[in-house]
């Protein structure tokens, strides 16, 4: 037996959210699994809100509720956020799963979340008493630790819609399907004028949460080519430094080498 | 293709795809209590106490106690107690099982048992253990002289480690008490009469006190060969002392952890060689057999038998022992300890011809064994070894030679490729006189007044057809259409004993003596009338008898014979492996169905390269096994392996049905020679000596050698 609502409308799911003690279910691809005893559901796929890709000036609006194979489908949804949604499980997994569940599942696997860490997206979070706009860094703070409110939901990622165009992703799974990621990197660069504005680099699966160092980044931005290489030996040194990684089902050192070689690759596919 | 191995569509498999069949967990509730094992969590201990919460009305705790006859499964041995004895010896050891008619409230009480323990200091590294559960010991020639004469002595180690069976159906027994005191056990099974054989004496009845029959079984591949004996002990106990149905079906987590799985091997090869040539090889073989024996002593057997490969060795020493360790007992798995062996003997021979300045292929068809040669044992290769038209096939379809050739050559860049090749055989039926001495199958037609043909035979359906290939050789034997013979699941009050479903051996020995059965009883045929006609296994004349204390004679009537490629591309900044293509030549004798067969090679072979490359199981320090889920223990998809080719070679064996070999487990035993063989290559020509050889393998490889 299951118990739970399955509001209509967003107005319905913020009141009942408010006023009960309630687990937000979009597709339910992992809450189906941890089966816990005696949760009540709050079911958000009846809610045309949370189920619609909008655009406006700056960015590509996802709902919570879309599913990845939606998005696969959908041209507005940058390409860089389609490999890394085309990798996760299978085709059936795919057609019920949901953005909102991945964040909101709070791991650091969760392979729609690297990019939206690398691509600086945010997220729309909505209550009874209004909505905030949040980075993702912001909101996704550790191992199912999110800034979320007992009263809000998951509205939106805003994901930005220019700027993800030259990128570098890989992700490394134990088989080729039906795999959580064993590490996960996303990287987007741009140039404006023969200087580099962009560099962002993520790494998933290796820690509590997505990892990025904006700190670093920022050693290569406002530089040309030349200089960014001459930097690039000090740059890869202090990611080394910084990331310490965990062990999961392989080892950290694992994780450690593979994400330099990747980090390495993505600023020799550029250039630098 | 002979008219026998046209495909048919098999019989279970509408009640299967659409869901209607009935496994052991399907079967209604009402009335029937359900049993949860109560499992020691220490890895080595006395058991001093054990405080059992207060029972509600209805509710068991069922012991060593509640035994009525004797608390030993038997198995080879009988040394695998029902319950605990004073002792745990491996995490996950059943204590005692709690039943009742409510599933959370069982397992409530089970979790609120409190198990004292005086722990002791477990044996976990095969190494060193010391309790030697079976010791061989074989050869021939003169090993020490050609060791002395040698131009060199090569020396290596190899390890494999555990492989998971991953059954989609977890293992699952019910005990259901019948009137006059009868006890009807039933589940997932390969073996009903060994079930049988083993409730019985934990029973203290005779063999009409209790039968069994095997429910629909959602796949085996040896992990229910042994297994279900226990269980279906357990079960049975409990049932005895409950007065009521009892069942116990495990979870995911339970099975992965707690049941049987490959042996994990340590092998070591000392090699002479004298002149380019193989002169001698002296082979210390070692299995992990877990905290009891099993079927350690069978499964030893099989793999010291194959340990020098299919290659002629003059003089040859075998010792081969199987260990205990405070670990999950091991047991019976598709090969058998053939895997084991197999993969170390073809990266051996591999290691030396490259030491040699050849390359492996070449350096093991010279030395490739052929009709009339004797076996390891001293038996003899009665029939063709077609080991070199298959490497031609596989040469052919996937250019083996060249690509050899060309990926010897220096690499760079990113992704670096191999291809390696294994060959080998699987020895149908039961090692040595098994068949004869043991087993002494009998097989069974009963016809029916409305021209109806029923096989009563032990054989359990596990997913390779056999309620499918049986009658359509009994109705082409008969000339009937294959709707008029059917072949039920066995029940041992139904069937006689035509031996348990393993050692690829049912269609083979089983399937003959049902053909002969078949045309005794065409000779017979009265219409409108039942009938029964029966067979009995006879040994085929040829064969040189079989000594087991000396492991001497032919080991084997026949051999089904393999030859695999393996083509891969590592990506050296993530270690991940693609695989470009495998490639299986299999030689299983003519197919009964062409579809089953074709299905059990590619199923077999995926299973093999997931041995090989990413199935990798472990005990940590406490002697516990943490990756017990399929997201942690992974095997792989269609999605890993999309260029499976495998091919049939058909050598006919004139003793088994139509020319019919063994075919269940061939398909699995070679991919780790063949897989490690190409990373070898792709990886820079390095040796390379376990498996399986994962991703982060690879990596610290490409590190050490700054690749």
């Amino acid at each position: 037996m299951v118990n739970g609502y399955a509001p209509d409308s967003l107005r319905e799911a913020l009141e009942l959210r408010a006023k009960y003690d309630v687990v937000p279910y979009a597709g339910g691809t992992d809450l189906m699994v941890e089966n816990r005893p005696g949760v009540t559901y709050l079911f958000l796929h009846k809610i045309p809100e949370l189920r619609r890709i909008t655009v406006d000036e700056n960015y590509v609006r996802i709902g919570a509720a879309v599913t990845f194979t939606e998005a696969l489908s959908d041209e507005r949804v940058p390409q860089l956020m389609k490999e890394a949604v085309s990798r996760i499980a299978a085709p059936a997994i795919r057609n019920a799963g949901t953005f909102g569940g991945n964040l909101g599942n709070g791991s650091a696997k969760a392979d729609s979340v690297l990019i939206e860490f690398v691509a600086d997206a945010r997220l729309r979070l909505v209550s009874l008493n209004g909505e905030r706009i949040v980075a993702v860094e912001d909101f996704y703070l550790g191992r199912k630790k999110l800034d979320l409110h007992s009263d809000e939901l998951i509205a939106e990622i805003l994901l930005p819609r220019t700027g993800l165009e030259r990128y570098s992703y890989q992700k490394v799974g134990g088989r080729n399907a039906l795999a959580i990621s064993r590490v996960s990197f996303a990287g987007v660069f741009s140039m404006e004028n023969g200087r580099i504005t962009n560099v962002a680099a993520a790494f998933g699966a290796v820690a509590d949460t997505v990892l990025r160092y904006r700190d670093i980044e920022q050693m290569l931005i406002g530089k040309t080519f030349e200089e960014a290489k001459a930097l690039k030996a000090d740059y890869l040194k202090a990611y080394a430094q910084r990331m310490v990684l965990t062990r999961g089902r392989v080892s950290a050192e694992y994780r450690k080498n593979v994400c330099m070689n990747l980090l390495n690759d993505f600023l020799t596919k550029f250039g630098i | 293709m002979d008219r026998i191995s046209e495909s048919v569509v098999k019989k279970d498999h509408l009640p299967k795809v659409s869901g209607r069949s009935v496994y052991v967990a399907d079967y209604p509730t009402e009335g029937v209590l359900f049993g949860k094992l109560l499992h020691g969590k220490v890895a080595r201990a006395k058991v001093l106490d054990v405080d059992v919460p207060e029972l509600p009305e209805g509710y068991f705790y069922v012991d060593a106690r509640d035994v009525p006859g004797d608390n030993n499964v038997n198995i080879v041995l009988d040394d695998t107690p029902v319950f605990c004895r004073e002792t745990v010896e491996y995490i996950g050891e059943p204590i005692a099982m709690l039943c009742g008619p409510d599933e959370k409230t069982v397992e409530r009480l089970r979790d609120a048992c409190v198990v004292h323990y005086e722990e002791q200091e477990p044996v976990l590294d095969i190494r060193t253990a010391d309790h030697v559960f079976f010791d061989y010991h074989f050869g021939h020639g003169d090993v020490d002289k050609a060791f002395a004469e040698a131009d060199k002595v090569y020396d290596e180690e190899f390890e494999t480690g555990y492989q998971e069976q991953a059954y989609l159906e977890p293992q699952g027994m019910m005990a259901v008490p019948e009137e006059g005191g009868r006890m009807f056990v039933h589940g997932s099974a390969q073996c009903a009469y060994y079930v049988h054989g083993a409730v019985m004496r934990v029973l203290g009845c005779g063999p009409a006190g209790v039968h069994i029959l095997q429910d629909v079984t959602g796949g085996g591949f040896g992990g229910k060969e042994a297994f279900p004996s226990i269980l279906g002990c357990q079960v049975a106990v409990a049932a005895h002392k409950c007065g009521k149905p009892v069942r116990c079906v495990f979870d995911r987590r339970e099975d992965m952890e707690y049941t049987s799985k490959r042996h994990p091997s340590l092998c070591r090869y000392r090699v002479a060689v004298k002149d380019g040539r193989v002169t001698a090889m002296d082979i210390d073989v070692k299995f992990n057999a877990g905290a009891y024996s099993t079927l350690s002593a069978v499964v030893l057997q099989r793999g010291i038998i194959a340990s020098p490969g299919i290659y002629n060795v003059p003089n040859l020493r075998v010792h081969g022992s199987a260990v205990k360790t405070n670990t999950s007992p091991c047991g019976a798995y598709r090969g058998f300890g053939a895997p084991q062996t197999f993969f170390a003997v073809e990266m051996m021979m591999d290691h030396i011809a490259r030491d040699l300045g050849v390359d492996s292929l070449p350096f093991k068809e010279a030395h490739l064994v052929k009709q009339g040669d004797a076996t390891s044992t001293c038996g003899k290769y009665h029939f063709p070894v077609p080991i070199p038209a298959m490497i031609a096939e596989v040469d052919a379809e996937c250019d083996y030679r060249a690509k050899r050739e060309r990926y010897a050559r220096p690499q760079t860049g990113r992704y670096r490729r191999g291809i390696g090749m294994s060959m080998y055989f699987h020895g149908a039926g039961f090692t040595g006189s098994g068949e004869r001495d043991l087993i002494k199958a009998v097989a069974k037609l009963r016809k029916y007044a409305d021209g109806t043909v029923e096989i009563l035979a032990s054989n359990g359906e596990i997913g390779q057809g056999v309620r499918t290939t049986f009658p359509k050789i009994v109705a082409n034997e008969l000339n009937l259409p294959l709707e008029k013979v059917y072949y039920d699941h066995p029940d041992t009050a139904r069937v006689p004993d035509s031996g348990p479903t393993v050692a690829s051996r049912s269609l083979m020995v089983v399937g003959e003596l049902l053909r002969r059965a078949a045309i005794k009883l065409r000779e017979q045929w009265i219409d409108g009338v039942e009938q029964e006609v029966e067979e009995r296994f006879r040994e085929p004349d040829f064969m040189i008898p079989f000594y087991i204390d000396k492991f001497q004679g032919d080991a084997y009537p026949t051999y089904a014979w393999a030859v695999n490629a393996i083509e891969v591309e590592v990506d050296t900044y993530t270690g991940i492996t693609k695989i470009l293509g495998a490639y299986g030549s299999f030689d299983v004798g003519t197919p009964i169905d062409y579809n089953v067969v074709l299905g059990q090679m590619e199923g077999g072979f995926l299973q093999g390269i997931g041995y090989a490359s990413i199935e990798k199981m472990d005990y940590d320090a406490k002697g516990r096994i943490r990756n017990n889920s399929f997201s942690d223990y992974l095997i792989p998809t269609t999605k890993d392996v999309p260029n499976l080719k495998c091919m049939l070679h058909v050598e006919k064996y004139p003793d088994g049905p139509y020319g019919a070999k063994g075919a269940g487990e061939l398909p699995l035993v070679g991919a780790p020679g063949a897989y490690v063989e190409a990373m070898e290559q792709a990886l820079g020509g390095v040796r390379l000596h376990h498996a399986p050889f994962t991703a982060e393998d690879t990596l610290a490889v490409i590190a050490k050698e700054g690749l």
